[in-house]
C-alpha cells in the first residue's frame, strides 16, 4: 500500500509568471511555486488508480515523487510502511515508471537496452534473457527486438519503454500519459499491458486525459487540480457527485467547482 | 558497486562509439588530420624556405655611377636580376605592386665619401611587411661581401697586411659562444610548448562530445529519468558516465600521441639535417610520459564538462555553456608557450599550465622529477575534487530537473 500524507512539493521560480488572462497563478506564493499542496492519498495494493487532472495539475510531479526521482518538500510517502525517502534504492526495485516523455537510447537495440536496465536491477544473465523473451512475446516485440531504437515508430518505442519498466517485474507501476501521441492500434496494445498488470494484481497508477481509458481500466480515480487533490473515489462516484453521465463533463464540473481554478 | 559502474560505463562507451561525430572527433581526427597537418606544415615551411633562397630577385639601382664597384657586385650576384623603372619616384609603387623586389639608391655624395675612405650610406628599399621575404638578408650578404673586400683593401693600405692582424683590428675582443643545450633541449624550448597545447586541445575535443551526449543528451532524449530510477546510488551512475567521458579524452590523446610518434618515426628517417635530428630525438618513452601527464587533464575536463552538461537543459545549451570553458582551459596551456615562462614552483601551482610546462621539460629532457610528481599529484587531486563536485551536482533536483 502507498500512503501519502500532506505531500507538498515546491519549486523556486526565477520570476513570477502570469497566465494568459493576466492573473497570477494562485500556486505561486512569492518566488515559490506549489506544484503539489498537501496531498493525502491512500493507494491500496492491486488494481488501477486513474490519476486525472489538467495539464500542469501536478500529476507528473506526484508520479515523480512516487518513483523517487523527486523528494517531497514536506510530507511523507510510505510504501508498505517504509518511508520512500529513507530507502529509495529498495523502493526503486519495486517500481516501474513510464511516461509519454521517457525516451530510449537510439543507438542501442531494444534487446541491448533491456539487458542494460536488467543488469542495473541486478538481474542474473539467464533470468534476464528469459525475462526479455517473455516480455517481447507479451508485447509482440520479437520482430524488432534486435533493431536499433532510433528506427522505431511511436508505438514500438512505447512498447520498449514499457518492457524496460517491467523488466525487473515490479509490483508498483507508474504510467504517465502512456497513450499520448499513439495511434488507435498502438494505444490499444499499450492499454492491454495495463489490463494485464491489473490481472496480475499489480498496483498501477495511471495518469491520463482520456476518460474512455478511465472507464475501461481504472478501479479508482483521483483528480488533481492546481496541485491539490479534489476528488477521490471511482468513475461511478464522479458521475454520482456531478449528476453527469459523461465522464468528461463530470471531470470538468469537479475541477470547475474548485477555488483554485485558474483562467487558462 | 563495481558491477553497476562498469555496466553504466560499458553501455555509455558503446553508445558514444556508435556515433559518427564522436568517431570523427576522437579517432579520425588524430589518425588522419594530425599527420596531414604536420606534413603540410613542414612541407610549407621547407618550400617557403627553399623558394625564398632560390628565388630570382629583380631590382633597380639608382646612382650607379656614384659606386660602380658596388653596382657591379650586385650585377654579378647570382639570382639577382637588374631591371629598370621610369624614375626613382616610382620606386615605392613598383615594390608594392611586386613589379620589382627591391631598389638600391646610391646618393651622389657616396662617391666622395668612398673616395676619401669615409663611410658611405646606400639605401635599400624593399617590402618589409612581407614576413616570408628574405630580400634584406640576401642584400646584406652582398653588401657584407663588398664591405669585406673594401675593408681588406683599406687595411692593406694602412699597412695591416696579415689576416690575423686584420681580425685583431676589426674585432679586438672576439666572443666565442659555447651553448650548453643539446639538440633535445633546443627542440624542447622551441616546440615543447606547442606540443602540450595541441595535446590539451585534442584531449578537450575528445571529451566535449561524449560529455554533451551523456549529460544534456540524456535529458533531451528523456532517458535520464529512467536511469535515475535504477536501484543504484547516483554516484555510481556519475562514475560510470565519468569513466566513459574520460575514456573519450584518453582515446583522443593516445591516438594523437601514437599518430605523432609514427609520424616522427617516419619523418626522422626522411628528413635530413638539424630538423631530422631534432625530430628523431623524441623517443617513445618521452611520448609515454607525455601521455601520462595528460591523464589528470582528461579527468579534469571530463568531470567539469559532465557537470556543465548535466546542468544544461539540452545539447545546444550544453554546447554554448561549454564553449567558454574551452577558452578558459586553453589559456593556461597557451601560457606555457610564452617566452620567459619556465617551470618553477609558482607555475607548478597553476593547473593546466603546470602540466604544459612539465610536458615541455619532458621534451627537453630537463624535468625535475620531484616537481613532476607534485604536479601529477596535485592535478589528480584537482580532478578528484571536480569529480566529487560532479557527484554532488548530480544529486541536485534543481540541476537534474531544471525548469
Amino acid at each position: 500500500m502507498l500512503q501519502l500524507s500532506a505531500i507538498t512539493k515546491t519549486f523556486r521560480l526565477a520570476k513570477r509568471r502570469k497566465t494568459t488572462a493576466g492573473a497570477i497563478d494562485p500556486r505561486e506564493r512569492g518566488r515559490t511555486f506549489y506544484a503539489l499542496d498537501g496531498i493525502d492519498l491512500e493507494i491500496p495494493s492491486g488494481g488501477v488508480l486513474g490519476l486525472l487532472g489538467q495539464n500542469g495539475a501536478g500529476k507528473t510531479t506526484l508520479l515523480r515523487i512516487l518513483s523517487t526521482s523527486l523528494k517531497p518538500s514536506s510530507g511523507v510517502v510510505l510504501c508498505d510502511g517504509e518511508d520512500l525517502t529513507k530507502n529509495p534504492l529498495e523502493i526503486r526495485r519495486r517500481i516501474g515508471f513510464v511516461s509519454g516523455n521517457t525516451g530510449l537510447y537510439g543507438r542501442l537495440s531494444a534487446r541491448e537496452m533491456l539487458l542494460y536496465y536488467g543488469r542495473l536491477h541486478g538481474m542474473q544473465a539467464a533470468a534476464l534473457r528469459e525475462r526479455i523473451d517473455e516480455l517481447s512475446a507479451t508485447l509482440d516485440m520479437e520482430a524488432f527486438l534486435d533493431r536499433r531504437n532510433e528506427t522505431f515508430s511511436s508505438g514500438m518505442r512505447q512498447k520498449v519503454s514499457i518492457a524496460r519498466a517491467l523488466i525487473h517485474d515490479p509490483d508498483i507501476l507508474l504510467f504517465d500519459e502512456l497513450t499520448t501521441g499513439l495511434d488507435v492500434a498502438a494505444a490499444e496494445s499499450v492499454l492491454a499491458v495495463v489490463e494485464m498488470c491489473r490481472e496480475r494484481n499489480k498496483t498501477v497508477l495511471f495518469s491520463t486525459h482520456h476518460m474512455d481509458e478511465v472507464d475501461q481500466l481504472c478501479d479508482r480515480v483521483a483528480i488533481l487540480h492546481a496541485g491539490r487533490l479534489c476528488f477521490e473515489g471511482d468513475a461511478a462516484g464522479m458521475r454520482q457527485q456531478t449528476g453527469e453521465s459523461f465522464l468528461d463533463k463530470a471531470f470538468l464540473k469537479i475541477i470547475k467547482a474548485e477555488p483554485g481554478e485558474v483562467a487558462a | 558497486m563495481r558491477g553497476s559502474v562498469t555496466t553504466v560505463f560499458f553501455k555509455e562507451l558503446r553508445d558514444i562509439l556508435r556515433d559518427r561525430k564522436t568517431l570523427l572527433l576522437m579517432i579520425m581526427l588524430p589518425i588522419v588530420v594530425v599527420p596531414l597537418l604536420l606534413n603540410s606544415l613542414i612541407s610549407f615551411v621547407m618550400e617557403q624556405q627553399k623558394e625564398s633562397e632560390t628565388e630570382v630577385l629583380e631590382y633597380v639601382i639608382f646612382g650607379e655611377e656614384h659606386a660602380p664597384d658596388l653596382a657591379k657586385v650586385f650585377a654579378e650576384t647570382k639570382r639577382f636580376k637588374k631591371t629598370t623603372i621610369e624614375s626613382q619616384e616610382e620606386l615605392v609603387t613598383a615594390i608594392r605592386s611586386d613589379e620589382i623586389d627591391f631598389g638600391i639608391v646610391i646618393p651622389e655624395k657616396a662617391a666622395s665619401r668612398l673616395a676619401e675612405k669615409s663611410q658611405a650610406t646606400v639605401e635599400l628599399h624593399y617590402d618589409n611587411a612581407s614576413s616570408g621575404s628574405r630580400v634584406e638578408s640576401r642584400v646584406e650578404d652582398v653588401v657584407d661581401e663588398y664591405n669585406e673586400e673594401l675593408t681588406k683593401a683599406r687595411l692593406i693600405e694602412l699597412g695591416v697586411t696579415s689576416s690575423r692582424k686584420r681580425r685583431a683590428v676589426l674585432e679586438p675582443v672576439h666572443l666565442a659562444e659555447k651553448g650548453t643545450g643539446d639538440i633535445r633541449e633546443v627542440l624542447g624550448d622551441n616546440v615543447g610548448g606547442m606540443l602540450p597545447y595541441f595535446f590539451i586541445a585534442f584531449c578537450f575535443m575528445g571529451v566535449v562530445y561524449p560529455a554533451i551526449h551523456l549529460g544534456a543528451g540524456e535529458k533531451e532524449r528523456g532517458t535520464l529519468e529512467t536511469l535515475l530510477l535504477a536501484p543504484i546510488p547516483r554516484h555510481q551512475i556519475v562514475l560510470g558516465k565519468f569513466l566513459a567521458v574520460f575514456s573519450g579524452g584518453i582515446i583522443a590523446v593516445l591516438l594523437n600521441i601514437a599518430s605523432l610518434g609514427t609520424w616522427i618515426a617516419i619523418k626522422a628517417g626522411q628528413l635530413r639535417g638539424t630538423l631530422g635530428t631534432m625530430i628523431g630525438s623524441i623517443g617513445w618513452l618521452d611520448l609515454t610520459l607525455l601521455a601520462l601527464m595528460l591523464v589528470p587533464v582528461a579527468a579534469m575536463f571530463a568531470s567539469l564538462l559532465l557537470s556543465v552538461s548535466i546542468y544544461a537543459r539540452n545539447s545546444p545549451e550544453a554546447s554554448s555553456l561549454i564553449s567558454p570553458f574551452g577558452i578558459v582551459m586553453i589559456v593556461p596551456a597557451v601560457l606555457a608557450m610564452l617566452p620567459g615562462v619556465e617551470l618553477n614552483w609558482f607555475w607548478a601551482s597553476i593547473p593546466i599550465t603546470n602540466i604544459s610546462l612539465a610536458m615541455k621539460e619532458l621534451v627537453k629532457g630537463t624535468m625535475d622529477y620531484t616537481m613532476l610528481l607534485a604536479i601529477f599529484g596535485s592535478s589528480t587531486l584537482i580532478a578528484g575534487l571536480l569529480l566529487f563536485f560532479c557527484t554532488k551536482w548530480f544529486n541536485r533536483e534543481t540541476v537534474l530537473f531544471r525548469m
